[in-house]
Formats: structure tokens, sequence, C-alpha cells
């Protein structure tokens, strides 16, 4: 944008100083040629008088002319040059063809190049074989013209900074609103649901910040409607789970006195009410999962620690590598529930947790988790990490207590962090589970 | 035998856990409006009340505020709300606990004992606390801030007593939570806010504590 407004004003700037220039180099040059030869006459006149009289002193005669210091005369008269002493040497500077044109009776003009600058020659033929010439110094038109072409091309020069300048001034001012655009863009994508364009203070973009504005209202509303959607039936399918879950906590009090089949049939109820529940909680979990992260200063050898506690795992399965700050800035309640969801995941599927890791390395913060079970095969590595999968092994051993949404949650919350996760084969057997997180959170 | 009061507007959540309640031992009364539950405990208290948020009519927020401007009963919620917005309000509005439904009967009489034992007075290892002019009697249940009694809760109580009973040592939100929750493992708004609670009615100027002060990524602590 600078660029092309610096060449186009280069462009017309130079092309305006030049047409100018040359306009006004001619016109001077006209008109000082046509002085040139109205002083030549008159000159003519005089010289003419001075020598009708018998035997003229002919230098005497160019003496009284009044010439000035631009213009020297000189007469050629029975084939003899004369010319005041001042002005010798001015006879080289006139051409021979404007001599034949002159000695044939005709008056005659040209522009000539002598050792002293350019200069006009008039020749005037007078009777008696005598002509007169006058070699008419253009030196002070000539400084004129310099004096004018060093002006002009100043001020082409100017033009040329001042339209970059221009073009400058026009890029930040037809972009900024662009930028801000791009700016609002960034924060929607990034979680900020609250960006909006102020169409007041770009009035040209005022229909681009209507729509833009308008689009991203839409999309939160959408959004907005999602989460309410997913909280209601969240919220529907949590009531008539806590009447479940007391009146089977009742039935299970009351358990003695009954048939197997009976207490067989509640251990079913019960199991499955709780698998209920927890398919209810990560459904709502994975329902929010998309909001920002609530970051705090998180102490997260203590975190891992804690969660293999509640889990029922030895707390020294922690183990932290050479170089880690302990203190991240993360959720701590979405942080938790990824170890928790990779220890149970590991209890599940892998014969249990047998180390957690935690590190930092190449701008990263990770978290390990290691099992003893089958590993996870190279084509199911990351379809693991989708809703409601189950692992092969997982099917073939008929086990159903997952509720298929806990590593997708774990993708989920590593993915809010601005990280990943991934599953690798442990040296040794089993599976490696590991959670990154950037170091550094943009 | 400790009595429970209900208050939750849905028959079906009431009467399951008045039953199950029962078969863990309460006295189990129930209500199934705020207005009805208020009236009830003023009539025959209860040692404590789980009340759900979303009633009809007075809902269950102002219902935890009517119930505590007369009454330092522990107060759990038991609500089928887990956003972040919806806890913090219920605990400021003076809830002591805050579970999410379905809550299985087991963990809603864990906290139920939790918080009655936080009700009886602890072994206090002297009669009298002093920090400054805030001075805490552990055994009478009283505090004072420069001879001027203040009106605790008794889990405010607790996290005060707790807090004073380790002077200049800071506790984790963990640790409180172990020790006046009773929770193994919680959720640390619990904390956070009952904190806040306690420097509304002890500090003089509570949005920048002098006495409970916050010590950055690791927890509170009661300045000497």
């Amino acid at each position: 944008m600078t660029a092309a407004f610096a060449t186009g004003a280069l462009v017309i700037s130079a092309a305006m100083a030049a047409l100018s220039y040359d306009l006004t180099r001619r016109s001077l040059l006209a008109g000082r040629e046509r002085s040139a030869v109205r002083a030549a006459y008159l000159d003519a006149t005089v010289v003419h008088g001075g020598l009708g009289s018998d035997n003229p002193d002919i230098i005497e005669v160019l003496r009284s002319l009044d010439t000035g210091s631009t213009r020297r005369a000189v007469i050629h008269r029975e084939g003899r040059w004369y010319a005041r002493t001042a002005d010798a040497g001015v006879t080289a500077a006139i051409p021979a063809a404007l001599q034949r044109l002159v000695a044939s009776g005709q008056p005659g003009a040209q522009r000539v190049k002598t050792d002293s600058g350019a200069a006009v020659v008039v020749g005037v033929p007078l009777p008696d074989s005598t002509e007169f010439y006058v070699v008419d110094s253009l030196h002070e038109l000539q400084t004129t013209l310099r004096v004018m072409a060093i002006v002009l091309t100043l001020v082409a020069a100017a033009t040329t900074v001042a339209g970059a300048g221009l073009g400058v001034y026009t890029a930040r001012r037809v972009l900024r609103p662009l930028a801000s655009v791009a700016e609002a863009a960034r924060d929607i994508t990034a979680g900020n649901l609250q960006a909006r364009l102020d169409p007041a203070t770009e009035p040209e973009l005022r229909q681009l910040a209507t729509a833009f504005n308008e689009m991203v209202d839409q999309l939160a509303q959408r959004l907005a409607r999602d989460r309410r959607f997913a909280a209601d039936v969240s919220h529907e399918l949590r009531s008539p789970l806590q009447t479940l879950a007391a009146a089977a906590s009742v039935l299970s009090r009351h358990r003695e006195g009954t048939d197997e089949r009976t207490r067989q049939a509640l251990a079913l109820l019960t199991g499955e009410i709780d698998r209920f529940q927890h398919l209810v909680t990560d459904l709502l979990e994975l329902a929010r999962s998309d909001q920002p992260p609530e970051r705090t200063p998180v102490d997260v050898v203590e975190l891992a620690q804690r969660v293999c506690r509640s889990r029922g795992h030895s707390p020294a399965l922690v183990t932290t590598e050479p170089g880690l700050d302990s203190t991240w800035r993360v959720d701590p309640r979405r942080l938790e529930q990824a170890i928790a969801n990779l220890l149970d995941n590991a209890e599940r599927h892998g014969g249990g947790p047998v180390a957690v890791r935690l590190g930092q390395a190449d701008g990263w913060r990770f978290l390990e988790v290691d099992d003893e079970g089958p590993g996870v095969p190279p084509q199911d590595r990351t379809v693991i990490f989708d809703r409601f999968v189950r692992s092969r092994t997982a099917n073939a051993r008929g086990d159903s207590d997952g509720t298929g949404l806990g590593l997708a949650l774990v993708a989920q919350h590593a993915a809010a962090h601005g990280g990943r996760v991934c599953v690798t084969d442990r040296p040794g057997g089993g599976a490696r589970f590991r959670l990154e997180i950037p170091e550094d959170p943009s | 035998m400790a009595a429970v009061l209900v208050i939750e507007d849905d028959d079906r959540i009431r009467l399951s856990l008045q039953m199950a309640l029962e078969d863990e031992g309460y006295v189990a009364r129930s209500a199934a409006t705020a207005e009805e539950g208020l009236d009830l405990q003023r009539r025959e208290p209860a040692d404590t009340v789980l009340v759900d948020l979303m009633l009809p009519g007075l809902d269950g927020f102002d219902c935890i505020r009517q119930l505590r401007r007369h009454d330092d009963v522990p107060i759990i919620v038991v609500s089928a709300r887990s956003d972040t917005h919806d806890v913090v309000a219920a605990l400021e509005a003076g809830a002591d606990d805050y579970v999410v439904k379905p809550v299985a009967i087991k963990e809603l009489s864990a906290r139920l004992r939790a918080l009655r034992r936080r009700a009886r007075p602890t072994a206090p290892t002297s009669p009298s606390l002093v920090f400054g002019d805030l001075e805490i009697r552990p055994l009478a249940g009283e505090v004072t801030v420069a001879g001027r009694p203040v009106a605790l809760t008794r889990t405010e109580f607790r996290l005060l007593c707790e807090l004073a009973e380790h002077p200049g040592m800071v506790l984790s939100r963990q640790q409180l939570l172990e020790r006046v929750w009773e929770y193994s493992y919680g959720d640390e708004r619990l904390v956070d806010v009952h904190i806040g609670r306690l420097r509304q009615k002890i500090e003089d100027e509570p949005s920048s504590p002098t006495r409970v002060v916050t010590v950055r990524g690791m927890g509170y602590k009661l300045h000497r």
C-alpha cells in the first residue's frame, strides 16, 4: 500500500515536472529568440544608418550599438569581418549555413552552442554586400532553466515522500479496522464471546462491524442454547437419578430377608445407577468443556498425589523429572479430572497405574500415566480419545464399567489448555498416556 | 437422635431422601416449599437442614438467608446445579456445604456426620486464643474483635479455630477441607467462600485482610 502510493506519487510528480519543464523551456526560448531577433533588427537599423555615409568607420558604428553584456555584434562586409575588440572570436560561432542564407539576402536566426554556452545568432542582410550578425547569449536563460529544473526535481521528490506518507497513513487507516476485526475474531476463537466491534469508531466500516457483531451474537446465542440444553438435560436427568439413588439405598438396607435373585437384581440396579450418575456428570462436563479454563497457580505434584490418594492409589506413584517447576498455571478442577480419568483408565484397562511422571521439556509441561496392561494397538491410538469409544481389549473383556467419555474429557481438557494428549507403548510393556500443556499459556 | 429437615419440591426425591435418611438413623422431616420449611424449622428446630436451590416461591438462596437470620443451624445444599456461580452464591448466602445431585446416601450421611461433629465443640488446646485484638474462646464458642462479640456460624468458627490452632502457619485449602469439612478430597471453593464470609465478620477492611491472609498458591494463615 505504502509502496503503491509512493510509486504513484513519484510517477505523477515526475511526469508533471518533466512536462512543465519542457513547456516552460520552449516558451522561454521562443520568447527569448523573438526578443533577440527584435533587438538585432533595431541594431541592424542603427548599423544601416551608420554605414550610409562614405567610407564609414565600421568599428565605430559597432561601438555605437547598445548591446549590453549579452549581445555581441559583428559585420561581414565585402569578405571581411568587423567586430569590436571585446567581441573577438565571435565569428566562429556563426554557422556557415546561416552565413550562406544571409549572404543570399534572407534574414535568419539560429540557436548555437558556443564556447561560452548556448546562444542565438541572428543574421540580417544589409545593402552593399554587408551582413550584420548578432550573437545573443542564452546564458541567463539557461541559468534560469537550471534553477527551475532543480526546483521541479525537489518538488517531485517532496511529492513522492508526501505520497509515501499518505500511503502509510491511508494503509494504517484502512487496515486498522480490519486489524480490529482480526483481533476480535481471534478473541472469539479463544473463547471470549463478549468481543465486539464498535461501529462508531469506523463510520466507513459500520456495515462490516454490524454484520460481524450480529454474527457473533448469533454464535454466542447458539452456544448458550447448546450449553443450556446440555445443562437442562443433565438437570432433568439428575433429579430422577437422585430418587433412584436414595430408593436403591433404602432397598439395599433392606436386602436381608430377600432371596438371591432379588439381591442380584438390586446389585445390578445400584451398579447401573452409579454408572448412569457418572455418565450424566461426564456429559455435563463435556458440554461445558469448550469454555476457557479458569487458570490459577497449582502445585501439580501435590495435586497428582491427592488424586492418586482419592482413587485409592499410592501417592508414591508420582515422580518428577529433574528441572520441573511444579507450579503450573492451569484450571485445577479440569487438570484434576484429567489425571483422575487417566488413572481410572489405567485401572480399568491397564491393570492399574504403575507410574505417574511429571516433567517439562522443550516448552511443554507433561504428565505421563503408565500402566502394565496390553497397551493400545496403533490403529486405536487416535480414536481412543473420541466420545463413546472403548478399546478393543475392553470390549473383549466385556468390561462396561466406564462411561466411554473419560478419555474424551482428558483430550478436551488438554485442548482447553492449548495442549494435547497421546498414547504410546511403555518401554517394557503397557500403555503410556502423555498429557502435554504449553509452558507459557498464550 | 439427630433431626434433619429436607426442603425439596420434588415429591419423589423428598420421599426417597426422607426414607433413606430414616434408614441411616435420622429423624427426617420434610417440606415442599421454603416457606413451609422455615415455618417447620421455627416450630421444631432440626439439627441440620438440606435445601434444594430451585424451589417454587421463595428460592433456595433466599431460604438459606432467612434461615441464617436467626439460626446457625448447619445447612447443606443438595442441588442439581453445579455451576460455579450457583455454588458460590449458595455458600455466600450462608450454606455450610454443597453437594450435587445425585448424591449417594452414604456420602450425604458422611457430610451430615461431619457437620454435626463440627457443631460440637472440639477439644480445645487452651481456653482462650488471642491474636491482637481478636480473641477466640473455643470452649465457649465465642469470638470477640476489640471486645465486641462476633456471631459466627459453626463452620466459620471451626475454620477460625483450625487457623488459630496453627498460628502463623499456612494451611492449604485441601488441609482445611480435610480438617473442617472432613473431605478427603473436595471442592476448594468451599474454603474460599467461607474464608470470605469469615473476613466479612472479623476483618476491619474485608477487601484488604490483615488477620486471615491469603498466601498465594499455598493457602491461608492467621496472622499472629
